[in-house]
């Protein structure tokens, strides 16, 4: 029962309350609580004010344009971080993994610069392609069947980040000024240039990754206990696993692809939700999607309201994450496998 | 259709290293099968070609009527076969009723249904192990998490089971419950077979026993005690005294034998390193 109401609470209603206050906060001073309830009551035709239309434009212009493609382009991609982090944590068996693990920042950020530099592609569309890219590479390199080791496809995705991240440094070298400044932001996170477009272009492939995680998510209690316990109650796990990667760096590409490397946050959040809801991926991958993306959203708003300029999200989790993850370590919530 | 398996010129390498040469035997149907044989001797291996993770041999291993190569894991096939691996440690702290509940992913697509929650249940019953049920799995005991992880393969209800050492690492009391509960499943109809390095709790539970000697396996029916006992020394390179255990065969070194030293395969350091 308690448990039911925390469900509840934590994954559904606190999401919601966020999501409508996230769009009182910014810049504008012009629209406050009562504003936005006003506005809300004359769309559902339960308030009929005098209509103010000049002011109404402008504010929905604020509320329409600026801040609900903001809003839920950062809940969709902290919902696809921390749920592409929990399910390879799951996975993996190894809560240290994250979704950058296997190479995707890193390729991803290249094909952004790679873009910039010699715009054949758009910009997101080739982060997204080399993100896959460097993944199927560190999946191949490491693949050995039943035999593949997880220290192994790390170790690979470490070495395909390393790769990438030469030839970014090198693209950066070879760049000019003005472009070597637009890549330095991408990769920082810029959630600050979301957009309708944006929205639609990640709504896709993270909503459908994410219905795909939540149909399989038990499975994942299988994947958690290793291939061969799997084998030995007559399951497969090399498709399961192959699909369940998959999806993971589809939606971590989106992610990336529309607001640039957010860093540390897809390691964390699967934490604070085993944390808050034990380890049984049944529960565990709903709480990803809702506290990833509350967390996330929570994250950006500081960032609007608080200080006078906008710091990237990337270091603004950065900066958050390291101590939050120091705290976990030392306080031994994170199992290592030994 | 037969719940027996049959294996025929059975050969398997590492490399150069030979593991398994020309194994031929046949572990009947709702019998408990036992396998016995020192360290590195290739028991294992023989298990792992068995429940399917080493795909690699020469020669035909049957588990009913189908050809071990050709069965696909996942599928559905005739038979259902589960196992039990030597230990296994997890990183996540599961619930015990999550853990058991994992041995039912085959019987859906996605999420567990209402059947698979009650199996759960009802094995957890069994086993007069219900108070367990919301305890963390890392946080059990050894035996305990043994008897778990039985309990996640039997939920499948296999028609063959293989056990691999289970009663490694198991105080007294486990390992009787272990085997006893392998005994029971062969009661109801389930073909077993067991890797065991004990002889004595081997013939305490078992029907049927091999030997893994020189890469092979040496089929110890048929013999009496006496000559089971010379196998057994022959294999374990020590001098063993058999014993009547209520009518059960019992095998224990003899450590002040008068011929210790003339028995010739002894090789005295190694054996005393080895004790």
């Amino acid at each position: 029962m308690i448990l039911q109401l925390k469900k509840l609470l934590l994954l559904v209603i606190l999401p919601l309350v966020l999501l409508l206050l996230s769009l009182l906060i910014g810049s504008s001073q012009h629209i406050g609580f009562i504003e936005l309830c006003q506005r809300i009551g004359l769309e559902l035709g339960l308030y009929k004010g005098n209509d103010t239309t000049v002011l109404m434009g402008s504010m929905d212009t604020i509320l329409w344009q600026v801040r609900l493609p903001r809003i839920l382009l950062t809940f969709m991609v902290g919902a696809a971080l921390a749920s592409s982090g929990g399910t390879l944590q799951a996975i993996f068996r190894n809560p240290i993994v994250d979704p950058f693990t296997l190479g995707i920042s890193s390729g991803a950020a290249f094909g952004a610069a790679l873009a910039m530099l010699f715009p054949l592609l758009s910009v997101n569309v080739s982060a997204f392609l080399f993100g896959v890219c460097a993944v199927a590479l560190t999946y191949f390199v490491s693949n050995a069947g039943l035999k593949t080791s997880i220290i192994g496809m790390v170790l690979a995705g470490m070495v395909i980040s390393g790769v990438f991240t030469a030839m970014l440094t090198l693209l950066q070298y070879i760049s000019d000024p003005y472009k070597l400044q637009a890549i330095v932001q991408w990769t920082m996170g810029n959630l600050h240039t979301a957009s309708w477009s944006k929205v639609h272009t990640a709504f896709l492939p993270i909503v459908i990754g994410l219905i795909i995680l939540i149909l399989l998510r038990w499975k994942l209690n299988l994947l958690a206990l290793g291939d061969q316990e799997a084998i030995a109650v007559g399951v497969n796990p090399k498709l399961l696993k192959f699909v369940m990667i998959g999806v993971a760096t589809m939606i971590t590409a989106s992610a990336v692809a529309a607001v640039g490397v957010i860093s540390l946050f897809g390691l964390i959040v699967p934490h604070i939700s085993r944390m808050i809801f034990g380890p049984n991926n049944n529960i565990v991958v709903w709480a990803n999607i809702s506290i990833g993306g509350t967390f996330l959203l929570l994250i950006d708003d500081f960032s609007r309201a608080v200080m006078p300029f906008e710091i990237p999200i990337g270091v603004f989790t950065m900066i958050i994450g390291a101590p939050l993850f120091i705290y976990l370590m030392r306080r031994n919530e994170i199992n290592w496998n030994s | 259709m037969s719940k027996s398996i049959h294996i025929k010129n059975l050969s398997f390498a590492y490399g150069k290293d030979t593991i398994l040469r020309d194994v031929n035997v046949s572990f009947p149907e709702g019998k408990l099968s036992v396998i016995l044989g020192r360290n590195g001797s290739g028991k294992s291996t023989l298990f792992n070609v068995i429940a399917g993770l080493e795909k690699h041999y020469q020669g035909s291993v049957l588990i009913g009527e189908t050809e071990r190569r050709n069965w696909k894991v996942g599928k559905s096939n005739a038979l259902k076969l589960g196992f039990l691996n030597q230990f296994h440690q997890t990183t996540f702290p599961f619930k015990v009723a999550d853990v058991i509940l994992t041995g039912r992913a085959s019987f859906s697509r996605f999420s567990p249904r209402r059947e698979d929650f009650e199996a759960v249940d009802t094995i957890l019953e069994k086993f007069n192990l219900a108070h367990l049920k919301h305890k963390s799995y890392t946080s059990l005991s050894g035996g305990e998490r043994q008897l778990v992880l039985l309990c996640r393969v039997l939920v499948q209800q296999p028609d063959l089971l293989l056990l691999d050492e289970p009663t490694n690492h198991l105080d007294l009391n486990y390992q009787i419950a272990v085997l006893q509960t392998a005994k029971e499943l062969v009661k109801e109809g389930t073909t077993v077979l067991c890797v065991m390095h004990d002889p004595n709790m081997a013939y305490l539970f078992g029907d049927h026993f091999y030997l893994m000697q020189d890469n092979t396996l040496v089929d110890l029916q048929g013999m009496n005690r006496e000559q089971v006992r010379k196998v057994l020394e022959q294999t374990y390179e020590l001098p063993l005294i058999s014993l009547d255990n209520q009518g059960k065969w019992m095998f224990a070194p003899m450590l002040h034998a008068h011929d210790w030293a003339s028995i010739k395969s002894l090789e005295l350091e190694g054996v005393n390193n080895k004790l």
